[in-house]
C-alpha cells in the first residue's frame, strides 16, 4: 500500500440556479467513485437559490476505499479559501465571485470559468448602461489562478447544439486536475440517461478543447457595421478628408445612418449642421480634448436627427436582413416557417407624429392636458409574416418621402436646433461643458411614456442648468458637475426620485458641487 | 413534485449486508425504517422536502408493505400533533419540517406532546434552514427544546453516524418519555455518503397489525392536576434517564489529542468543519486526527454534566464552537463547570462570530485565534499565523486586482413563472393617479421574490400564509390602499383560517390576491388541496380555493388568468375602486411553470421526435428599434429578458435581448401592450415538422413578400457583415 494523499482534492462549482449544477456534480462523483475513490458532494438548494448565485461542492480522496484500511475520512462541508484544487463557474461574474471570495489561490487552484456573461436583474434594469465592468477580470484571474482555463463556453454550446455543463465536464477531464480516467466521465454522463448523445457531443467539445484540437473562432465584434449605400458614399470621402480620425468612425456612421433614414440630403443637412460643431472644437482646442465635442454631437445629433417615429419602425421591421435576424434569434431551422406577431400600440403621439404639421399642431395642443388623450392607444397585432400584415408595414414605411412635411419632423428640428444652439455657445465658454450639453440627449430615448419622460428631464434639466450655464448665467464649471449628476439621476430609476434628490440637493448646496 | 425518486425508493428496500448510497436526507429516511416507524408525517420546506416527498410519492409500495403511515400534513402543527399516537401506544412514529419556522408553527402541539410525554419513541427531525442558503428569519430551534424539555440531537456528519444516531434517538426517547428533535443543516441533508444498510423493521402496531384496544390515562392529559405531575416528570424522572442513556449509550464522542492541556467542544454537526479548520491550520489530517482534544456533542440538549466536567477537568482552556445566538451552550457550560468548581478558561463567542453561520474561513480564523490565544504545549504558533495571514492577504490582492467588489445576484421568480405577471399589473397600477403608491401586505413562497429588484414590493412579511392578518392594523390607519398576498401554500397552511375568516368576520374591506399556481412550488411543486397537477389528478379530489373562499363567506370572488396583464390590472383597479363593501379576493390562476415545462417538454420532443407538427413559442426583441432604456427588464425580471451591447455603432446603452432560454410565456408582449412600451417585442411562432399547408402558405407569403422586400434592398444594403456568424446559427 503506497502512503496516502495528504488531503482530499477540493472542487468548487459556482453556478445561478437552474442551471443544471447538481447534475455536473453527480457526473464529477459518479466519476470518482468509478475509481472506488471516496467521494462526497454537497450543495444548498432551496428557493433562495432560484435564479440566484449558489454553489456546489465536491471532495474526492484520490486513493481507493480499500487502501484506507479503518481509517475513516472526515471530509468538509464548505468549500475554503486558500483550500481549493479546482473552481468552476459557468458564468464570468461568478468566476470574478470566486476571485473575491479568495477561492482562487496561486499555489494550487486550477479555475475553468465560463466568459460570457449572464447580466443580474440589477445590471440589466439600469435605465441606462449598468453593466458591471468586466475588464479587470482576466487579469485578476490570470494572476490569482495556478492556471485559468476562460473561454465562451454558452457560445460554443449553443453553436453545436449542446449544453454548457458537458462541455465543463470535458475541460475538467482534459485538465487532468483530477487523477480520474476520461473514460470515466463519459461512462457517468451515459449512466444519467438524460440527452446523452447531446451531453456527450458537450464532453468532447471541451476535452478537444484542452487538448488544443479545437479552435474557437474569435469573439463576433460588438458593434455591427453597416455597408455605406451607395448615394452615401460621396458624403463618407468628405468625412474622411475633412474630420480628424478619432470622429470619423462616428460621422461616417452618422451619415450612413440618416441616408438609410431619410436620404442622401438629409444626411447632408446633418454634416452642415455638424461642421459649425468641428469648426468650434478646433479652435477649442479639440484635438487635446480626442475631439470629444465632435463625436458625442455628432453621435447624438445622428440618433436625434433619426428619431423612432411609426415610419422609420415599420421600415426597420419589413426589412429582409430583419426577418432573417429574427429566423436567427429564435433559432428556426431552414425549413421551418415562422409567425411573427408584433405588439404595436399607437397612441395620438404615434398618430399626430405622421400627419401633417397644419393638422397634427392644433390635435397635439387639443390632446395634451386631457389625461384620456394622453392615455389613449389601441392595440394593433400585426402579423409580418402574412402579406396582410406585411404590407401595412411596408405602406407605412413608404411615406418616409413626406416625412419632412410631418409635425413630428417639424418639432424634433426645433429641438435639435435649440440643443445645438446650446451646445455651440457652452463650447465657448467650457469645453466639458458644452460635451455634457451633448450627452445629454441621450435622454431623449424610448417611446409613448418613457419618451415624454425623457422629453420632461431632458427639458428640465436644459432649462435649470444647462442653458444657464451656456450663458454664463451660472457658473459653467459648476455646470459640468451638475449636468453629469443630474444624467445619472434620471436614468437612475423611471420614478424620477433620483432626479428630485440630484435637483434639491443641487439647489441646497450649489458651491458644495461646485467645489467637487 | 421537482424530482422524481426512483433510484432511491431501491435504496431504502436495502438490508443487512448491502450498502445505501445518497442524500444525508434520505440516508434519515432509510433509518427511520430500520428503526421499525408506524407512522411518518411531516410538512415541505427545504431542507427536508426529500424526507417527505420519497415517502409519498415513489415509495408508497413500501410503505403498504411495512404498513407504515404516512401523511402530508397541512401544516407543521398538524404534523407535531401526529406524534399523540405515541403518548399512549408504544408506537415509533417521526415527523419533519424546517426549522426553526415550522417548529413556530409546531409549537402549540409541541409543548402539549412534551409535557404529557410519549411511551413509543417519538423523532421529529428538524431541517435546520440556517446561514447561506436559507430563506428565513436566523433562529436557533435550541431554546425550543429547552422550553419544553425536549432532546435536541445535533449529529456529526457521517452517513454511518447518522443511521446509528437515528436509531439511538429512538431508544434515547422511549428511555426517556421524551420527544426528540434532530437537526440537520441545509449542507448536511444534501451531503452525499454511503452507509451498510440493515433489514428495515417492520412495526409491532401498524396499519397492517392494529392495536387491539383503546388507552385512558387521565395522567397523560395536558389539564391540572396532570400539568403539575408533569412538569415534576420532568425535572425527576425523564431529565436523569436521558442523561442516563446518552451517557451508557455513547452518544456524544471523545478524541484523543496529543495537546491536552487544551480542548475543543464542538456541536456535533460542526465537527466536520472542526476538523477541516484544524486541517488547514497543520493540526489535524484527513482521518480526524486531531492534536488537540474534541469533545462532540451529538446530543446538544441536555448536556451531560459528568461528561464535561471530566473534558474539562485538568485543561487549562477549552473551546466551545458553538453556532448562532443566544450561545446557550457556553452559558450552560460555564455555570456546570461553576459548580463543578473547574477553573477551566471557556473561549467561544469572544473568538469566533456572535452571530451567523460559521463557514470554512470564520471557523479557521476563530480555531486560529483560540490557539494563539490559549498556547497549547507543543504548538509551534508561527505556522498556524502564516495560514490564516496568506489567506487574508489573497483576498485582499484579489480586491486589489479587481478593483470594485462583484455585484450580488439576488435570487428571483424563474423563466415564466405565473407569479410574475401580477406584479408587473400591481407595479402598472400603483401608477395610476387614481390608485398611487400601495402598502402591500406580503407573504412567504415564490412570491416573496417581489420584495427583490425589479420589483421591490412588499412593505412586510410577517409568516406563511400571514400575508393578510398582517394587514389588519395598518388598513385603516393608513391614507392609502393596503392590499395582500397569500400563495395557495400558505392559503391552506393556515391563510384560510388565520386570514381570511378573520378579514371576513371583522368586516375587512381590503383586497387579497391569491397566487394559484396549483403546487406549493417553493419547496419543491407538492401537491396541495386545490391541485389539479395540471389536470392529471381526478377532479372530485380537487378541493377549489373559490370553494372555501365562499364557504367562509366571501362574497366579491374573482379569477384570472394571470398572464394577462391588462386585465389583472384593470381587476386590481376594479377591486380597489369598487364601492362593494368587504373583503375582494382575486384569484390570480396559472400554473407553475417549472411543473408544467416538466410535464410539456417530454410530450413535445416525443411529438417532434416522430415527425408530428409542434409550434415552440419564443418572443424578441428588434435590437435596432430597441432604444436601451429597459423599461420592460423593470416590469418583468424574467431571466430570459436580459440585456447585450448594443450593436448599433451609435448608441451605447445595451439592448433588451430575449435568450434562447426563454419559453414563450407571452409576458413580454403581455407587459408591452399593457404598459403601452416600445414596439421592439415579437412573438415568433416556429412550426416545427411543417405539414403541407404551412409550407406552401410560407413559401407563397415568402415569395410575396420578398418581392416588395427586394426593391426596398437594392435601394438599400444595410445587411450588415456580421449578421453573417448569426444567420449561420440558425441554419444548424
Amino acid at each position: 500500500m503506497s502512503a496516502l494523499p495528504e488531503r482530499p482534492i477540493s472542487m468548487v462549482i459556482g453556478a445561478l440556479g437552474g442551471e443544471g449544477g447538481g447534475v455536473l456534480t453527480t457526473w464529477v462523483v459518479r466519476a470518482a467513485e468509478m475509481c472506488r475513490f471516496p467521494t462526497q458532494s454537497t450543495s444548498i438548494p432551496g428557493v433562495a437559490q432560484r435564479t440566484g448565485a449558489t454553489t456546489y461542492y465536491v471532495e474526492i480522496f484520490p486513493a481507493p476505499h480499500e487502501d484506507l484500511g479503518s481509517q475513516e475520512l472526515v471530509m468538509a462541508l464548505y468549500p475554503a479559501p486558500g483550500n481549493m484544487d479546482i473552481v468552476v463557474t459557468s458564468e464570468l461574474m461568478e468566476a470574478g465571485r470566486m476571485l473575491e471570495n479568495g477561492m482562487v489561490t496561486p499555489d494550487r487552484t486550477t479555475l475553468i470559468a465560463s466568459t460570457h456573461r449572464v447580466y443580474s436583474v440589477v445590471e440589466k434594469s439600469a435605465m441606462g448602461d449598468g453593466l458591471f465592468r468586466a475588464d479587470k477580470l482576466d487579469n485578476a484571474a490570470q494572476k490569482l489562478a495556478k492556471r485559468a482555463v476562460l473561454f465562451d463556453m454558452a457560445t460554443l454550446s449553443q453553436k453545436e447544439g449542446t449544453v454548457l455543463n458537458a462541455i465543463v465536464l470535458g475541460v475538467i477531464a482534459g485538465s487532468g486536475e483530477l487523477p480520474i480516467p476520461v473514460d470515466n466521465f463519459r461512462k457517468s454522463i451515459r449512466e444519467s440517461g438524460v440527452a446523452v448523445e447531446s451531453n456527450l457531443k458537450g464532453f468532447e467539445l471541451g476535452l478537444a478543447y484542452m487538448s488544443g484540437e479545437l479552435k474557437l473562432p474569435n469573439a463576433v465584434p460588438e458593434k455591427k457595421i453597416p455597408k455605406a449605400r451607395p448615394s452615401a458614399e460621396s458624403l463618407i470621402t468628405d468625412v474622411l478628408a475633412t474630420y480628424p480620425a478619432e470622429a470619423q468612425a462616428i460621422v461616417s456612421e452618422g451619415v450612413k445612418r440618416l441616408v438609410d433614414y431619410q436620404n442622401p440630403a438629409y444626411a447632408k443637412l446633418y454634416l452642415d449642421r455638424l461642421s459649425e460643431i468641428l469648426t468650434i472644437d478646433r479652435e477649442r482646442g479639440g484635438e487635446r480634448n480626442g475631439w470629444a465635442l465632435t463625436v458625442e454631437t455628432g453621435r447624438y445629433l445622428a440618433l436625434m436627427m433619426s428619431y423612432e417615429d411609426i415610419i422609420r419602425v415599420a421600415d426597420l421591421k419589413s426589412r429582409r436582413s430583419r426577418m432573417e435576424r429574427v429566423r436567427a434569434d429564435v433559432l428556426a431551422k431552414p425549413d421551418e416557417p415562422i409567425h411573427v406577431t408584433e405588439f404595436l400600440k399607437p397612441g395620438f403621439d404615434e398618430m399626430t407624429s405622421v400627419m401633417p404639421s397644419w393638422l397634427g399642431r392644433p390635435i397635439m395642443n387639443w390632446a395634451r392636458g386631457k389625461e384620456w388623450a394622453n392615455n389613449y392607444n389601441f392595440a394593433m397585432r400585426v402579423r409580418t409574416d402574412t402579406i396582410n400584415g406585411f404590407m401595412r408595414l411596408w405602406t407605412l414605411s413608404k411615406l418616409r418621402f413626406y416625412r419632412p412635411k410631418t409635425y413630428r419632423y417639424q418639432e424634433e428640428q426645433k429641438a435639435i436646433e435649440g440643443w445645438l444652439n446650446t451646445v455651440r455657445s457652452a463650447a465657448a465658454l467650457h469645453y466639458q461643458l458644452a460635451v455634457e450639453v451633448a450627452e445629454l440627449a441621450n435622454l431623449r430615448k424610448g417611446y409613448s411614456d418613457t419618451h415624454k419622460r425623457g422629453l420632461q428631464n431632458f427639458t428640465r434639466i436644459m432649462d435649470k442648468v444647462g442653458v444657464p450655464c451656456s450663458t454664463a448665467a451660472k457658473d459653467p464649471a459648476w455646470g459640468v458637475n451638475a449636468l453629469s449628476k443630474l444624467r445619472a439621476a434620471a436614468l437612475a430609476d423611471p420614478e424620477g426620485d433620483a432626479l428630485e434628490k440630484a435637483f434639491s440637493e443641487l439647489d441646497a448646496a450649489p458651491q458644495a458641487a461646485a467645489a467637487e | 413534485m421537482e424530482r422524481t425518486f426512483a433510484r432511491e425508493v431501491g435504496m431504502l428496500r436495502r438490508g443487512d449486508g448491502e450498502y445505501f448510497e445518497g442524500e444525508g436526507i434520505l440516508a434519515i429516511t432509510k433509518a427511520l425504517l430500520q428503526s421499525g416507524v408506524s407512522y411518518v408525517g411531516g410538512y415541505q420546506g427545504a431542507p427536508v422536502s426529500h424526507l417527505m416527498d420519497v415517502l409519498t410519492s415513489d415509495s408508497k409500495g413500501l410503505m403498504a408493505e411495512l404498513g407504515v403511515h404516512t401523511e402530508v400534513c397541512a401544516n407543521e402543527a398538524a404534523a407535531c400533533a401526529m406524534l399523540a399516537a405515541s403518548v399512549n401506544y408504544p408506537i415509533r412514529g417521526a415527523v419533519t419540517w424546517k426549522s426553526t419556522v415550522g417548529t413556530n408553527v409546531a409549537s402549540d402541539a409541541l409543548s402539549n406532546i412534551a409535557s404529557v410525554g410519549v411511551i413509543g419513541g417519538s423523532l421529529i427531525v428538524l431541517g435546520e434552514d440556517y446561514g447561506e442558503g436559507s430563506s428565513i428569519i436566523q433562529e436557533r430551534s435550541h431554546a425550543f427544546a429547552m422550553k419544553c424539555s425536549v432532546w435536541l440531537v445535533d449529529p456529526r456528519v457521517n452517513h454511518p453516524r447518522i443511521v446509528d444516531l437515528v436509531e439511538k434517538s429512538f431508544e434515547l426517547s422511549e428511555a426517556s418519555n421524551t420527544p426528540v428533535m434532530m437537526e440537520f443543516r441545509i449542507r448536511a441533508c444534501h451531503v452525499t455518503g454511503r452507509f451498510a444498510t440493515k433489514d428495515n423493521r417492520k412495526p409491532e402496531f401498524s396499519m397492517n397489525d392494529p392495536i387491539p384496544e383503546p388507552e385512558y390515562d387521565l395522567d397523560r392529559i395536558a389539564l391540572p392536576p396532570s400539568t403539575y405531575l408533569q412538569e415534576r416528570m420532568k425535572v425527576e424522572q425523564r431529565f436523569p434517564a436521558a442523561i442516563k442513556f446518552i451517557r451508557e449509550n455513547k452518544m456524544n464522542e471523545f478524541f484523543e489529542g496529543d495537546c491536552d492541556d487544551v480542548g475543543i467542544i464542538c456541536q456535533g454537526g460542526l465537527y466536520n468543519s472542526v476538523i477541516r479548520g484544524l486541517q488547514q491550520l497543520g493540526l489535524a489530517d484527513p482521518f480526524g486526527k486531531s492534536r488537540i482534544p474534541i469533545y462532540c456533542m451529538n446530543v446538544t440538549y441536555p448536556m451531560v454534566p459528568e461528561e464535561v466536567t471530566e473534558f474539562c477537568a485538568n485543561k487549562r482552556s477549552v473551546c466551545i464552537v458553538e453556532e448562532g445566538f443566544p450561545d446557550y451552550l457556553e452559558q450552560a457550560l460555564n455555570a456546570t463547570l461553576r459548580k463543578a468548581d473547574l477553573n477551566t478558561t471557556i473561549v467561544g463567542k469572544d473568538v469566533f462570530p456572535k452571530a451567523g453561520e460559521y463557514q470554512s474561513e470564520v471557523m479557521m480564523n476563530g480555531l486560529a485565534k483560540f490557539v494563539e490565544g490559549a498556547v497549547p504545549k507543543g504548538i509551534d504558533l508561527a505556522p498556524v499565523a502564516a495560514v490564516t495571514k496568506a489567506v487574508a492577504d489573497n483576498k485582499a490582492y484579489a480586491a486589489e486586482l479587481l478593483g470594485a467588489p462583484i455585484p450580488k445576484r439576488p435570487p428571483g421568480f424563474c423563466t415564466g413563472c405565473p407569479e410574475r405577471p401580477v406584479f408587473s399589473a400591481l407595479k402598472l397600477v400603483q401608477q395610476d393617479p387614481e390608485i398611487g403608491k400601495m402598502h402591500i401586505s406580503a407573504d412567504i413562497g415564490c412570491h416573496t421574490f417581489s420584495t427583490l429588484p425589479p420589483f421591490n414590493m412588499g412593505n412586510t412579511v410577517t409568516g406563511y400564509g400571514l400575508g393578510l392578518a398582517s394587514s389588519a392594523g395598518v388598513k385603516d390607519t393608513l391614507k392609502g390602499h393596503t392590499i395582500s398576498i397569500m400563495g395557495d401554500g400558505g392559503f391552506w397552511h393556515n391563510g384560510l383560517s388565520t386570514g381570511i375568516t378573520g378579514a371576513v368576520y371583522n368586516k375587512h374591506d381590503n383586497l387579497l390576491i391569491v397566487m394559484a399556481n396549483g403546487y406549493s412550488s417553493a419547496t419543491g411543486q407538492q401537491q396541495l388541496p386545490s391541485s389539479t397537477a395540471g389536470g392529471l389528478r381526478p377532479p372530485d379530489t380537487v378541493v377549489p380555493i373559490e370553494n372555501a373562499l365562499k364557504g367562509v363567506g366571501v362574497k366579491w370572488i374573482k379569477k384570472q388568468y394571470t398572464y394577462k396583464v391588462g386585465r389583472m390590472r384593470n381587476l386590481i383597479k376594479e377591486a380597489l375602486t369598487s364601492s362593494e363593501k368587504g373583503l375582494k379576493v382575486i384569484i390570480a390562476e396559472a400554473e407553475c411553470q417549472i411543473a408544467k415545462q416538466r410535464r410539456e417538454k417530454p410530450i413535445a420532443a416525443k411529438l417532434l421526435k416522430s415527425g408530428k407538427r409542434v409550434v415552440r413559442t419564443r418572443f424578441g426583441v428588434d435590437e435596432d428599434t430597441c432604444t436601451g432604456d429597459h423599461s420592460c427588464i423593470r416590469l418583468s425580471g424574467c431571466p430570459s429578458l436580459s440585456v447585450k451591447p448594443n450593436p448599433d455603432p451609435l448608441r451605447k446603452d445595451p439592448v433588451a435581448s430575449v435568450l434562447t432560454s426563454c419559453v414563450g410565456c407571452g409576458l413580454c408582449g403581455e407587459v408591452s401592450d399593457a404598459a403601452v412600451l416600445c414596439p421592439s417585442f415579437f412573438k415568433a411562432e416556429i412550426v416545427q415538422n411543417p405539414g403541407v399547408i404551412d409550407t406552401i402558405a410560407h413559401r407563397m407569403r415568402a415569395a410575396v413578400i420578398s418581392m416588395f422586400q427586394g426593391k426596398l434592398d437594392t435601394r438599400e444594403p444595410a445587411a450588415s457583415q456580421s449578421i453573417q456568424p448569426d444567420t449561420k446559427v440558425a441554419a444548424e
